[in-house]
């Protein structure tokens, strides 16, 4: 049992420890902090992010939206 | 079956870790389940597409956008396998292949649910409240699907090709201006106007 656990523990180690992190200079505190929230269960980020952009386009454009949208619905 | 749930419920909620075993498995067969899936949604669309029952259309409609699908995945993961060798990568064929395979899941529930969307509410929306309303939440599902694939899109090039974001986005710059142009024959083709990446 101790060997499987420890199989295990090995196995998941090489894993995570395959790449290297990523880091980008100054802004790695950020990355990580994105990363970290897109890792697991990204949907409150994503959605989050979604609604700034509609409402900063919303604004942008007023009700020309629905234009866009009308091209978007015959897109499939 | 059981394991393609998990697998893709896994992208849901657990992308990170998902993708890099997904690579890691490296089984083509997976993709088996993603390829009924789509071939269901393809049955679905030629029937919104012809809008009558006659079998010739649809089997057209369904042969045209099974193969144009086919054909995008094979060109966009050799694309990026080609680009991801130029700049150094040491990933996997199979892994990134399968990995982008399940990428195409935010793609098809986006079409999906715009194919029933448009028989439901068809286009063009009007500026009226309920308008714009409509379109609000759609752009937002939309860009959030969209912020999903993009998410699955660069764990597969950093997992299946084992490249860190500098390489990455070097990948991208090399072959997006290709499928774009790609995209773009697709839409003079009628065959899919958004790109089926």
């Amino acid at each position: 049992m101790k060997t499987t656990t420890y199989q295990n523990f090995v196995k998941r180690w090489e894993e995570v420890t395959d790449l290297p992190p990523q880091t980008v200079g100054l802004l790695t505190p950020y990355y990580k902090i994105i990363t970290r929230r897109l890792k697991v269960m990204p949907w409150p980020l994503l959605v989050l992010s979604s609604v700034c952009i509609v409402i900063a386009l919303y604004v942008i454009l007023g009700s020309a939206v629905t234009l866009i949208v009308s091209l978007l619905q015959k897109g499939f | 079956m059981g394991f393609f749930v998990r697998t893709v419920l896994g992208f849901v909620t657990r992308p990170y870790e998902t993708v890099r075993s997904t690579v890691e498995r490296e089984n083509p067969l997976e993709l088996v389940f993603v390829a009924v899936l789509l071939s269901g949604y393809f049955a679905l669309a030629s029937l919104v597409k012809v809008a009558s029952f006659r079998p010739f259309l649809l089997t057209r409609q369904f042969i045209v956008l099974a193969g144009a699908t086919g054909l995008t995945y094979i060109l966009a993961v050799s694309l990026f396998w080609t680009a991801g060798k130029l700049v150094g990568a040491e990933g996997k064929l199979k892994g990134l292949a399968v990995s982008w395979g399940y990428s195409l899941l935010p793609t098809l529930t986006w079409f999906l649910a715009t194919s029933v969307l448009y028989v439901i509410l068809p286009p063009p929306r009007t500026t009226s409240a309920a308008g714009i309303a409509f379109s609000i939440l759609f752009l937002v599902f939309s860009a959030t699907l969209f912020f999903w694939k993009a998410t699955i899109a660069y764990l597969t090039l950093r997992f299946g090709l084992r490249l860190d974001l500098g390489k990455i986005l070097i990948v991208l710059a090399i072959t997006l201006p290709i499928l774009g142009f790609y995209s773009i024959g697709m839409y003079r083709l009628g065959i899919f106007r958004i790109p089926f990446l």
